[in-house]
């Protein structure tokens, strides 16, 4: 079959690589309709994350009709059109059972790769490296689905391919940083990136009932859709005095929640932007927390901040005594898609979120290259680049 | 020497550098990275209970060869410990040799507990898809980072 693969530090190509089976009786097999790029797919092709090897299929966003069931497999059928959270999760084991579906035990085969760094090993995820688990990715033709009566969820019939297609990360993730952040109704939250999952978080945190939203970020045109589609005010930092403007808008006190939505490459203005730069480059940090440090600094006291952005490693000035002076819950997770899909795809049918506008380049599958170029370097106001392999 | 023959033997030695390093990272705590240096001897570091969290009932365990098969298997080399885990956790489920052990052995037992938790709680091991998908030529350090890989099942704290 036709797939997308990491050949090496930025480089991706699309090669002829075996067609997926059957190797677990839980397993599906699906027929990719739609994948799409996610912004941690850049820290694997930048080289952040060391644990690809060319050829490995890349994508973990993602959604499709089944064309083959195991055994073991109730809840799915032949021709079912389907979207699957991009992290595998037995829902057996007592994480599963608690809904923390990203830290399951039985979804990583290969926890020596990251125990010793992390102390435990989280759940396995499609297309991010053999650090979790080394899974073919979903920008391909088919994809083999673990577990498929815990990660699979079928698609009501009046939603969009391009709407559910979010259902699978972006939104389950977003929604977990608000709903795990506790936001309701009086809160002010922030969100840092305007993303599709900081939109997300941004949405999310409208429909449980914030009183504001502001969301955060430099580029214009991802602001511009925040206020269109989301439903929430904007700053944009390379204007603006983020803190400034925060403490103006909310009377003083800093955001109640604060949602980073961006991750270990983080930009910002000022010198401490080279400062990551050049630490992480010679890796005496392997991530750039530039977002998780203002969070922290403009979060009102007693406040939540939840890290929703994909760290790797160690990073350097993490502000602790802001953290512990001004007694500040701090929370993060991978995202427990498991646990929201079944809601996101409801409000999706009840018109409640829309996604639609976060593919701003839906191509072919062989242009899979050149849509990471474009998603890479924010070319043509892109925001995320869905493949097709039938295109 | 010619060039692929030598760069074959790159790629050789370094999968089993790769080998060493994950080896070596089990006893190593990075900078940072929580922890402080280890001080378990080598002899009090394999008499260790190594212990997997079951989400089952203690009985559903299982005794001598009603152990999971991984287990099983292992025989009278390993003594086994069950107990209930606290809260709504599940069982405890310990095992060491009973005698001296390789890091070898170490590695099997690391990949039976796990494998025994699975089948309990799953009833079945998760494979993986099968490497490469795509493409791949032999480099260096690819073939370290095979060997890590190929070694991460029986690897990690436990």
């Amino acid at each position: 079959m036709k797939a997308a693969t990491w050949r090496g530090t930025d480089e991706v190509a699309v090669e002829r690589v075996p067609d997926p089976a059957i190797l677990n009786s839980h397993d599906v097999i699906l027929k990719v309709r739609q994948s799409v790029t996610c912004g941690s797919d850049l820290h694997l092709l930048g080289g952040y994350i060391p644990f690809m090897r060319a050829g490995d299929v890349l994508g973990h966003e993602f959604l499709g009709e089944v064309v083959e069931a195991g055994p073991n497999v109730r809840n799915h059928g032949v021709g079912d059109r389907v979207v699957v959270c991009s992290f595998i999760s037995c829902g057996k084991c007592w994480f599963c059972t608690h809904e923390m579906y990203s830290a399951c035990d039985n979804g990583n085969p290969n926890p020596g790769l990251t125990e010793p760094v992390w102390g435990q090993a989280p759940g396995g995820c499609y297309g991010y490296s053999h650090a979790l688990g080394g899974f073919q990715g979903s920008h391909a033709d088919y994809i083999r689905v673990p577990y498929a009566d815990v990660g699979a969820f079928a698609v009501p019939d009046g939603v969009s391919d391009t709407r559910a297609l979010f259902a699978s990360d972006s939104a389950p993730t977003g929604w977990m940083g608000a709903d795990l952040s506790e936001v309701g109704p009086g809160d002010c939250v922030a969100v840092w990136g305007a993303g599709a999952v900081g939109q997300m978080a941004a949405r999310a945190s409208v429909l449980l009932g914030a009183d504001q939203v502001v969301v955060i970020d430099r580029y214009a045109y991802r602001l511009d859709q925040v206020e269109r589609h989301i439903g929430a005010e904007t700053i944009n930092y390379e204007q603006t005095d983020v803190e400034a403007e925060l403490r103006e808008r909310t009377g003083g006190r800093g955001p109640d929640v604060c949602i980073e939505a961006v991750g270990m490459e983080a930009h910002s203005p000022g010198p401490q932007y080279l400062y990551d730069q050049v630490k992480q480059q010679l890796r005496l940090e392997t991530d750039r927390p530039a977002a998780v440090r203002q969070a922290i600094h403009v979060c009102r006291k007693g406040g939540r901040v939840f890290i929703l952005g994909v760290f790797a490693g160690m990073v350097d000035k993490f502000p602790l005594g802001a953290v512990m002076n001004k007694g500040l819950t701090i929370r993060s997770a991978q995202q427990h898609g498991q646990r929201y899909i079944p809601r996101i795809l409801r409000l999706m049918e009840n018109d409640e979120l829309r996604t639609e506008h976060l593919a701003t380049h839906v191509m072919p599958l062989d242009q899979a290259a050149e849509g990471y170029r474009k998603f890479k370097e924010k070319d043509d106001n892109c925001v995320r680049a869905v493949f097709e392999p039938a295109g | 020497m010619a060039i692929p023959k030598l760069l074959s033997r790159a790629a050789g030695m370094a999968a089993e550098a790769g080998g060493v390093v994950v080896d070596r990272v089990q006893h190593f705590r990075v900078p940072g990275a929580g922890g402080g240096p280890p001080t378990d001897s080598p002899d009090r570091s394999v008499q260790r209970w190594r212990v997997v969290t079951v989400l089952c009932s203690p009985e559903q365990i299982g005794t001598g060869d009603a152990l999971p098969a991984p287990l099983a298997e292992l025989g009278d080399r390993i003594e086994i410990r069950v107990t209930p885990a606290p809260g709504d956790k599940g069982t405890e489920l310990a095992a060491r040799y009973r005698g001296p052990a390789t890091e070898e052995d170490l590695r099997e037992l690391r990949s039976a507990l796990r494998r025994a938790k699975q089948l309990i709680e799953v009833g079945e091991v998760l494979r993986v898809d099968p490497v490469p998908h795509g493409k791949r030529k032999p480099t260096p350090q690819g073939a370290a980072l095979e060997k890590a890989t190929e070694q991460a099942p029986k690897e990690g704290v436990l």
